[in-house]
């Protein structure tokens, strides 16, 4: 039996747009740097951040990925309020296969980073295991006010049967 | 004074990096949840792991990547900046577990050096990365 439906490929290529509500934030920025454990200066001092050369105090270069701050809705019953494709499969588990990440510039407090998912991809695979498995290839590209790509999030998910599991 | 930046004449191939080591608690996880909009119980109710039969909470796995970032900015200086950074998930870790970047220059290509990471608990590999971090240019 295939996983990789008719049903499911009529998926690839659909978009999902999440719009900016706010800047980035200072809070937002101490806040992560905070919960990490990193004292980097450039994230919390102003008079550092400058005379390194940046305007301001920046934002952890990862931040921008890891954030759900784009989101506004109320949360799934296991509490999460990111971006879900919410895809026809059922009885699989899915696990993140991995990210990578690519930067186009230093991300500031001022940014208003709106996020656009595009689902790129959906292969089904043969698995070790025995049986298959589907990977689901999703991209987020985070822009600035002005339209300006500043980061690409390229993530790979896995849904595995529950069988198999 | 800020500390100084890397240059590319100042890094060989095969320098390793600074050991990075970081224990996430319970504590960690809702804060680094609570810091990343990401409340999904996973990472702090730990009945609810036991339901998922996950023997504790999870450590989100998008926060290797801020581990692997930060061993390299922590190395580099404020003035690098890092261009790519590609992870892959090995294997799942758990609240109270220490995690541990180990990290080493592979290659040098123009002002970018490129390099291998590993974040380990204990023995077992939980993820892998490849790096790219884009240097100032020779003052």
């Amino acid at each position: 039996m295939t996983l990789l439906t008719d049903e499911l490929k009529a998926w690839i290529g659909r978009e999902v747009h999440y719009p900016a509500h706010e800047e980035l934030g200072r809070a937002s920025i101490r806040y992560f740097a905070l919960a990490m454990g990193d004292e980097n200066p450039l994230y919390l001092d102003e008079g550092y951040a400058r005379e390194a050369g940046y305007p301001s105090v920046i934002a952890p270069p990862t931040l921008v990925c890891e954030t759900c701050q784009y989101a506004h809705r109320r949360p799934e019953a296991n509490g999460y309020i990111g971006h879900e494709w919410h895809l026809p499969i059922t009885d699989c588990r899915m696990i993140r296969t991995g990210n990578d990440y690519e930067f186009m510039r230093t991300v500031l407090p001022e940014d208003r980073i709106s996020v656009t998912w595009t689902l790129g991809d959906i292969v089904e695979r043969g698995s070790s295991r025995g049986g298959t498995q589907l990977f689901v290839s999703s991209v987020a590209r985070y822009k600035d006010a002005a339209g300006e790509v500043v980061a690409i999030n390229r993530e790979t998910v896995v849904y595995q049967p529950l069988e198999m599991a | 004074m800020i500390k100084p930046t890397k240059s590319v004449a100042m890094v060989q191939p095969g320098e390793p990096l600074p050991m990075l080591e970081r224990t996430f608690t319970t504590v960690d996880l809702m804060a680094y949840g609570a810091a990343t909009w990401d409340w999904h119980r996973v990472h702090y109710d730990v009945d609810f792991a036991w339901a998922m039969k996950l023997p504790n909470v999870i450590i989100d796995g998008q926060a290797f990547g801020a581990l692997f970032a930060r061993a390299v900015l922590d190395w580099a200086g404020p003035q690098a900046f890092i261009e790519r950074l590609s992870f892959k998930m090995k294997s799942m870790a758990f609240a109270g577990q220490t995690l541990r970047v180990e990290s080493e220059v592979t290659q040098i290509r123009d002002r970018t050096v490129v390099l291998a990471q590993r974040l380990t608990s204990g023995s077992r590999l939980v993820s892998e990365a490849g790096t790219e971090v884009r240097l100032p240019a020779p003052a």
